[in-house]
């Protein structure tokens, strides 16, 4: 038996000659609707007093997001909660995504890669608004001249690392998943088999192994490690920024 | 078809980026501002029911202030009226006293008179009586007539000396 582990599928729009389009898009779309329509469903018919269940979780997330964001920042970057909040909400419904059989667009390392260099961005941004282009450039002779190209390294390495590491655990999740089904699936097939005669045969096809089994599996990989890997992108992207913006 | 499992595909990293910025205004446009105006209109509202509040127990102080005022003033007016009626009644009655007293001694001073001239008048009763009896006597000791009017002399003198004796 054979396991195979693809990168995302492609699908073609049959219009003219076909145009491709990656699975990564297509639910990328599927989580903004997701999200979107989560935020005008909560959000619709707001009331200051006798506030519904519905407006509470609204305000509870909001306030979430608030004190995240405060917490970790400061109060001066205020700015940066919807930011946050867009990227925790995309990464962890997107991760929750394969739960329901969709392709998980945090399973294609150019989201992640893309995520990362926005952060980058915002990292370089502060460092230079804090420091001037002066000080920012200077900040990679310190504290030896010697030292420039470690610096520069351990810069670039900050979204690298950021983009693999959230990458490598989804995928991890995927892998694993992938062989534990196969496996089990060899096990039922090994199992069934035992029996003799066309009944035999006709049930271990069917791999009742796979049936239970992987939800436990599915509750680390999926549940767990997708909402780790959203938090602690989230954290450190707050957390770079705070740092990079210095002391006021 | 598939993609590669670990590779960056242009497109995607394009599209993550602007999917990420477009979630970003859409998670502002639809949570974020309809739920902080919420938020700020209720801590309107709560400042405003704190100001109310604070208004409120200003005017019930200064109710308090104007009827404690007010109720020592009365207080010291009834202690006023009390001391004042007091006063009177005192007056009045030392006013009665010695009304009491004075007519008690005009009482006793015309009883004095009255008892001086009914003695005055008993005593001019016994002289009278006395010289009637002594010219009885002296009538019947010299055996004839006396006539008060020609013996009046006698008479005043012999009442004298008994007025002197008694």
């Amino acid at each position: 038996m054979d396991v195979t582990i693809n990168g995302a599928p492609i699908y073609t729009i049959p219009i003219g000659p076909g145009i491709p389009i990656s699975a990564t898009i297509v639910s990328s779309w599927i989580v903004m609707l997701l999200i979107t329509g989560l935020c005008i469903w909560l959000t619709h018919d707001l009331k200051v007093t006798n506030i519904s269940k519905r407006q509470a979780a609204a305000e509870y997330l909001v306030n979430l997001a608030t004190s995240f964001v405060r917490g970790n920042m400061g109060v001066r970057f205020d700015s940066f909660i919807p930011f946050v909040a867009a990227l925790f909400s995309t990464s962890l419904v997107s991760n929750l995504l394969s739960l329901v059989g969709l392709w998980s667009p945090t399973a294609d390392l150019s989201v992640e890669a893309a995520w990362a260099v926005m952060v980058f961005i915002l990292i370089t941004r502060a460092k230079i608004r804090s420091g001037g282009l002066g000080g920012y450039l200077k900040g990679f002779t310190e504290p030896i001249f010697v030292l420039t190209p470690f610096n520069i390294l351990s810069e670039i390495a900050t979204p690298i690392s950021m983009a693999c590491r959230h990458f490598g655990n989804i995928l991890s999740g995927t892998v694993i998943s992938a062989l534990l089904y196969a496996a089990l699936s060899l096990a039922s097939h090994a199992l069934f088999g035992l029996i003799p005669g066309a009944v035999g045969d006709l049930l271990s096809q069917i791999p009742f192994l796979s049936v239970g089994i992987p939800a436990f599996t599915g509750l680390y990989f999926d549940w767990f490690s997708g909402f780790m890997q959203a938090f602690i992108f989230c954290m450190l992207t707050t957390l770079y920024i705070a740092n990079a913006a210095g002391e006021e | 078809m598939f993609q590669q499992l670990v590779t960056i595909v242009p497109w995607n990293f394009v599209a993550a980026i602007c999917n990420l910025l477009i979630q970003m205004w859409l998670i502002k446009k639809f949570l974020f501002k309809p739920v902080q105006k919420v938020l700020a209109q209720r801590q309107q509202m709560a400042d405003a029911q704190i100001a109310d509040a604070e208004k409120a127990r200003t005017e019930a102080e200064a109710m308090r202030t104007d009827y404690e005022q007010r109720l020592a003033e009365a207080k010291e007016e009834a202690a006023q009226l009390v001391q004042s009626a007091t006063r009177t009644a005192q007056l009045r009655g030392e006013e009665i006293v010695r009304q009491a007293q004075a007519d008690a001694a005009s009482i006793k001073t015309k009883a004095d008179a009255d008892i001086a001239q009914q003695r005055k008048k008993a005593i001019n009763e016994v002289k009278d009586e006395i010289g009637g009896i002594a010219m009885d006597i002296a009538s019947k000791v010299v055996e004839r007539e006396i006539d008060p009017k020609v013996h009046q002399d006698l008479i005043d003198e012999f009442i004298r000396n008994v007025g002197d004796a008694s």
